[in-house]
């Protein structure tokens, strides 16, 4: 499916919220949206277009804010499809897309614990690979594993 | 009543808890507790060059380390746009396939020790290291390989490899018969096997399960078909695909797989046989040999002109479909790595295809998922 046919049979389902369609990394495209549009857009993707199967669900920290990105994949395209949302870093959260894809539990609860992103009416967003009192968000950028500049000098001095 | 099985539990094979909650027998609920072996792989990939991320690659998945290094490495090419040469392509394509069944090998060892068949288990550990001899004659290691580069592979394969790898595949061919014997005409297995952790279609595809067990359910997909990469659209092979969505099918369509990977094996061998040539791109970045990252006015430039781009990469795996993306914002190490591991989605999607059958039949059904920690938690 190109760019153009899913901004054209996306467009009337979202209306503003729909933000840019465009060609992705050699998949059918990448749908950007506001997180408002989130449920519509999940329903729309997987009923009318057919994206069935849930792929992943990540988050990228971009400092000033974080993005969320979904991929699907439809049998009948035989490609996946990004989709992807920005959200301000001081109050990310997003609708959690497992009433649309189950699947979507176990990613978001990924997302959660390691940018600090939560889901919405997400059905138990606990933590899933840190314990549960783990005050840390591992895959922020803030998080430091080590001073990159220091190790630099000790590797060249051996 | 709760129970843990695990974190120590011969069931696992690997390091988790499966919280079952039962009813005398039978289990209610299930709460699968993962995290034991997180070593923060996508957190370490920010701070190395695109080389280096490889080596953590083969310790993702232990037992799969070669088809993960070759997910990651489509992905990072996509993304720092470069083209590896057509006999790398291959080479991979044989190291996928040689991969496949050195992995179902170790599945059938570990599951039909779970159903307490001990012979099976010493025949595949055996046979298994047949391929493993394979793998240390041409990346140097029978586990952790490092064999992937950014571009191509490291070396090519070495003098008289191709005629090896046909007689252990002849050897490895005659010896399924075996399997299937010991397996298939064991009363054990059908009693313990027929019929229990039943997933149909419609919930592996909601549930994101994807590999053996999906294609188990007789869903004919397979990415080597679907969305071909490497040397897939040039080789023939069946998808391998079972009926009956139970323990009994999963068992099937993973022998299956092993017969078509055998197929696919020798046909890389002919085409390798007769096309030589480099196996590493020639015009690469000095830095991605470099021991270091390039600091001064190298990285300077390096940072300044290098092209950003992100990439993309699906690969069928020998668990299932595993993606991974890298974001490359400029410079020598990725903004962003995410891997999607396909034993994620299998264990999550445990709460459906385990409710309603017995403790004892948890070790064969988890055994059928084909369980690899390391992959899950990252």
């Amino acid at each position: 499916m190109q760019p153009d046919v899913l901004r054209e049979r996306l467009g009337p389902i979202l209306g503003p919220r729909l933000l840019a369609v465009e060609p992705f990394a050699g998949t059918a495209g990448r749908v950007r949206f506001a997180r408002e549009g989130a449920l519509e857009l999940f329903r729309a993707v997987r009923d009318t277009l057919g994206y069935r199967h849930l792929a992943m669900v990540g988050a990228i920290d971009w400092v000033d804010h974080r993005e969320v990105f979904y991929v699907a994949w439809s049998d009948e395209e035989r490609d996946y499809l990004f989709l992807s949302t920005d959200l301000p870093a001081s109050d990310a959260h997003v609708e959690s897309a497992t009433p649309v894809w189950p699947a979507a539990n176990w990613h978001e609860r990924e997302a959660f614990e390691m940018v600090d992103v939560r889901f919405d009416h997400h059905p138990d967003l606990r933590h899933l690979l840190t314990p549960d009192e783990y005050a840390f968000h591992p895959l922020l950028r803030s998080f430091k594993l080590h001073e990159p500049e220091e190790l630099e000098v000790k590797t060249r001095n051996v | 009543m709760w129970i843990n099985m695990g974190p120590q539990h011969p069931m696992t094979h690997g390091l988790w808890n499966l919280r079952v909650r039962i009813e005398g027998e039978i289990i209610e609920e299930v709460d699968p507790e993962m995290g034991y072996l997180h070593r923060g792989i996508e957190k370490i990939s920010e701070d190395r060059h695109y080389n280096e991320v490889i080596t953590l690659m083969d310790r993702t998945c232990y037992v799969a380390g070669l088809a993960w290094e070759h997910l990651y490495i489509i992905a990072a090419e996509q993304a720092l746009h470069l083209e590896p040469p057509e006999r790398a392509q291959y080479i991979r394509t044989l190291s996928d396939e040689l991969q496949r069944i050195a992995s179902h090998l170790m599945w059938y060892a570990a599951f039909v020790q779970d159903i307490g068949l001990m012979t099976p288990f010493l025949y595949a550990m055996r046979d298994r290291d047949l391929v493993l001899d394979l793998f240390q004659s041409y990346t140097g290691a029978r586990m952790t390989y490092e064999y992937n580069r950014v571009g191509g592979v490291r070396n090519d394969l070495p003098t008289g490899f191709t005629d090896r790898t046909r007689k252990v595949m002849d050897w490895i061919y005659a010896r399924f018969v075996d399997y299937d014997h010991l397996c298939l005409d064991s009363d054990i297995f059908h009693r313990r096997c027929d019929g229990i952790g039943v997933l149909s279609a419609r919930d592996c595809v909601d549930w994101g399960v994807t590999g053996p067990m999906l294609r188990s359910a007789g869903v004919r997909r397979d990415l080597r078909k679907d969305r071909p990469y490497a040397a897939y659209d040039r080789v023939e092979f069946d998808v391998a695909v079972a009926d009956g969505a139970d323990v009994t099918a999963r068992y099937l369509v993973r022998m299956e797989e092993m017969r078509q990977a055998v197929r696919i094996v020798r046909q890389t061998l002919d085409w390798l046989d007769k096309n030589p040539g480099p196996v590493l791109a020639d015009r690469l970045p000095r830095w991605l040999g470099a021991p270091y990252a390039p600091v001064g006015r190298e990285g300077y430039l390096l940072k300044r002109n290098f092209p950003t781009g992100r990439g993309f990469s699906s690969v069928e795996e020998p668990h299932g479909e595993a993606q991974a993306y890298v974001v490359n914002t400029g410079g020598e190490h990725p903004y962003r790595v995410k891997f999607r591991s396909p034993v994620f989605a299998n264990i999550a999607a445990a709460q459906k295809y385990l409710p309603g059958y017995r403790v004892a039949d948890i070790p064969p059904i988890m055994g059928s998922v084909d369980i690899c920690v390391g992959e899950v938690d990252r």
